[in-house]
């Protein structure tokens, strides 16, 4: 029988959509969750010396979004075809794209750099990704509330996920986006993530 | 019958490891290059407004990893099964880390600025990626000279072609890295690529 490990900090983080993941497919899983004093006496055991990582039948695998797509495979919440499935690999990217345009923004060290970082990011470069997300779900998502193929797969997860950190910092930042508001609300009723949500530890990321 | 059009730039930028993965599989595909001139009005029927786009049997697709790890699953060149498909992607992800820090020097205005990036670049950025890459070609490749499973994957594709561009910026980017230097030399002398490399435009990017 496969057995799954996935190691990471106490938070959401880079973490969570393969958490999320997991609760989708009802798998059971170790949710090894390191305290910031823990993780350096374990830095060295991975293979990147960065987290998350999966151990999957004893051999690791680093790369968050890489987990999160082998993990979706694994339990058929990809994409029903090849093409498909780069259908959900193309809204992931955009998605990443936004992230990694996000976390500049967080990251900033001067104060009054960030503050300045994030209006910009909030009023241009976030609807700009949004809006494209919303094209991609028009483009691929036959009609249905998720974002691919008219079905649940790990692209709605990840954007749950995201959604979650982008309205934590702006409430308002998804309000002209109705399909993109839709899609977050049908993620959390389906009963295995509804009920993933209700008991998942609360952290402080 | 299958048909791909590939819509980019006349360069290899972020087009060009789609083109490797067609050229090893052997596969026709309808190569559309963009002169500068040209885009502008060819803008507005991509998804994204972006390039490159991938025209699967009359579906556009953006996004160029996930479009170069479709044609690689396609054409079997992605890893035989979920989890070396995923070691394969996990050496995309950090082959991908390295481009995103490179960009961020070659596109910094203050030529200054740009100088100073691009020392640090390569002295430290650099060096700690491709020993990353290294670490897992280790873990992953069988002991053979490709990243993953001991064959030919579209991961040692996309690194020969941003190898390439890494050493059309500084010379000895690669010296301290044996294992990389063979991967690019075996990848450059399968007959399919030998064939595409000799034949294929020369471009300014």
């Amino acid at each position: 029988m496969a057995t799954y490990k996935l190691y990471y900090f106490n938070g959401r983080g880079r973490g969570e959509v393969s958490r999320l993941i997991f609760a989708a497919a009802g798998q059971k899983y170790e949710d090894i969750r390191f305290e910031g004093e823990q993780w350096p006496s374990h830095k060295s055991e991975m293979p990147l010396g960065q987290l998350p990582v999966l151990e999957f039948n004893g051999v690791k695998l680093p790369q968050s979004i890489s987990i999160a797509r082998f993990l979706a495979k694994q339990f058929n919440l990809a994409g029903k075809d090849n093409f498909e499935q780069a259908q959900v690999d193309a809204v992931v990217d955009t998605i990443a794209d936004l992230v990694n345009k996000f976390i500049a923004v967080r990251f900033e060290a001067d104060e009054a750099k960030k503050q300045e970082l994030g209006k910009t990011f909030f009023a241009e470069e976030l609807p700009k990704q949004l809006k494209n997300l919303e094209t991609l779900g028009k483009l691929y998502g036959k009609g249905g509330a998720f974002f691919v193929g008219n079905q649940l797969t790990w692209a709605d997860l990840l954007f749950y996920d995201v959604g979650e950190s982008l309205l934590g910092a702006e409430a308002n930042a998804l309000d002209n986006f109705t399909f993109l508001k839709q899609n977050r609300a049908e993620v959390a009723k389906l009963p295995k993530i509804a009920e993933y949500l209700k008991s998942r530890p609360v952290t402080p990321f």
